[in-house]
């Protein structure tokens, strides 16, 4: 969405996989501007704005997250946007075409807030960021960070750090003025990007129990612990083959692959859903930013000992030209010698090598593996000795 | 007609709980509920 918003996807019906009417042609019912009151456990039925009830045999929840708000005076003012649903994205856009949009403010600094800057800048719209920690999307190595954060300097984004928005009113100059702990900012448009957390509230009120992370509890099969009752997406719960650990990651393609399980399960052709290991990545400017399986913290969390190592390697081979740097990132677990996680930055070949760690991560590899692992070289796409296997063999050293 | 599904929610997660359920259960009825405008979007 964040690229439909900057042109760079011009159509938004490119960003709907399957209209009503396709549904509907393939024996579907939707409802559309429909929305539910509560669940009746009871009775079997859902209870609809208005009164009226649908009853189910088996009901799937997909409720998805809601945006987190900061609790400001103004939040709800004209011009001020959360991104969330393709409504949200078109109103933004059209909000930007009809007005003159100069300038921008977005209050977070995680990967949505990384997309949106691109695309805000590539509009020519003046960007502030204001973050309330010191470096921008915190799931990656302080040094990854700060090259992010160079990244959106380099780019002419503005970022106020350590800030905290206070009040946003509308200014007799028709603008939003944003009283923050850095100092007054008049912008055209405002976006919250602070997170979203599981929209779980029809399901906690009908007594479907909830996981710790406060998303719905699943099993490998997308069911609650509820008889009939399924649940899938950014609104339940996701094992992390790594830490073992049930988390929530609302990320679309995991909700894809869910949706399907419980999908096949519900029309009787059963598989249970294998897990993630929370790979994700993202473009901002020229650079990629990609993360794969857990951190320090995450690891220490789920019991093990971690040790990490950072490396620079060459993205392709170093005499060709058009190379570019690349940084490994990777943990691994001390006792046992198993890779944990792994992050990667650079303009070309980040996201490329995440991928093939996130294979190394699903199968339980170990950094013995990893250092000598048989990767498809030839000097246009890497090194002879890859990163990856540079940044193995130099983490062995310190197991 | 066979047993009924209600799904709500119609996003990544919710469509595709529909469109699978359906294609190995064609006896299924299913209603899928969409408080907003649109289905089956990509973020």
């Amino acid at each position: 969405m964040p690229y439909y918003i900057g042109d760079v996807i011009r159509d938004e019906n490119k960003l709907v996989a399957r209209t009503p009417e396709r549904f509907r042609d393939s024996g579907i019912e939707v409802l559309i501007r429909t929305p539910v009151e509560r669940i009746d456990m009871k009775e079997s039925a859902v209870q609809l704005a208005g009164g009226s009830t649908i009853d189910y045999d088996i009901l799937a929840i997909g409720t998805g997250t809601i945006p987190i708000l900061p609790g400001i005076p103004g939040q709800d003012l004209e011009g001020v946007f959360t991104l969330k649903r393709l409504n949200d994205a078109i109103r933004i856009k059209s909000y930007i075409d009809m007005k003159p949009v100069r300038s921008a403010a977005i209050i977070g600094a995680g990967f949505i807030s990384m997309e949106m800057c691109e695309n805000l800048r590539l509009r020519g719209i003046e960007t502030t960021i204001i973050n309330m920690g010191n470096l921008p999307v915190t799931r990656w190595d302080p040094i990854f960070s700060k090259r992010a954060q160079e990244e959106l300097d380099r780019n002419g984004v503005i970022t106020l750090t350590g800030t905290k928005t206070e009040s946003i009113t509308r200014g007799n100059d028709g603008r939003l003025h944003l009283a923050t702990t850095a100092g007054e900012l008049a912008v055209d448009l405002l976006i919250i990007a602070i997170g979203v957390r599981p929209d779980a509230r029809l399901a906690a009120e009908a007594g479907i129990p909830l996981g710790k992370t406060g998303a719905i509890q699943v099993d490998f099969s997308q069911k609650t612990p509820l008889e009939n009752i399924y649940a899938v997406g950014d609104c339940c719960e996701v094992f992390n083959r790594v830490s073992m650990r049930w988390v929530h990651i609302p990320l679309g393609d995991i909700a894809n692959k869910q949706g399907r399980v419980a999908g096949r399960n519900i029309g009787g052709a059963p598989i249970l859903f294998p897990g993630i290991v929370a790979a994700q990545s993202f473009r901002l400017f020229d650079l990629e930013m990609a993360a794969t399986g857990i951190d320090e913290r995450e690891a220490n969390q789920a019991g093990f000992h971690p040790v990490s190592t950072i490396v620079w390697g060459n993205a392709i081979a170093g005499a060709m030209p058009g190379n570019s740097p690349v940084g490994i990132k990777l943990i691994a677990d001390r006792s046992t010698g198993k890779l944990l996680g792994a992050q990667a930055i650079g303009e070309a070949g980040a996201v490329s090598r995440v991928n093939t760690l996130s294979c190394a991560l699903w199968a339980g590899l170990g950094l013995e593996e990893v250092a000598y692992l048989d990767l498809a070289y030839a000097p246009p796409f890497s090194p002879s000795w890859d990163p990856i296997h540079l940044a193995a063999q130099d983490l062995l050293k310190k197991l | 007609m066979g047993k009924k599904l209600v799904i709500i929610g119609s996003g990544a997660g919710g469509a595709s709980v529909a469109a699978e359920a359906k294609r190995r259960d064609p006896n299924l009825d299913i209603v899928m509920i969409e408080q907003g405008d649109y289905v089956s979007t990509a973020a």
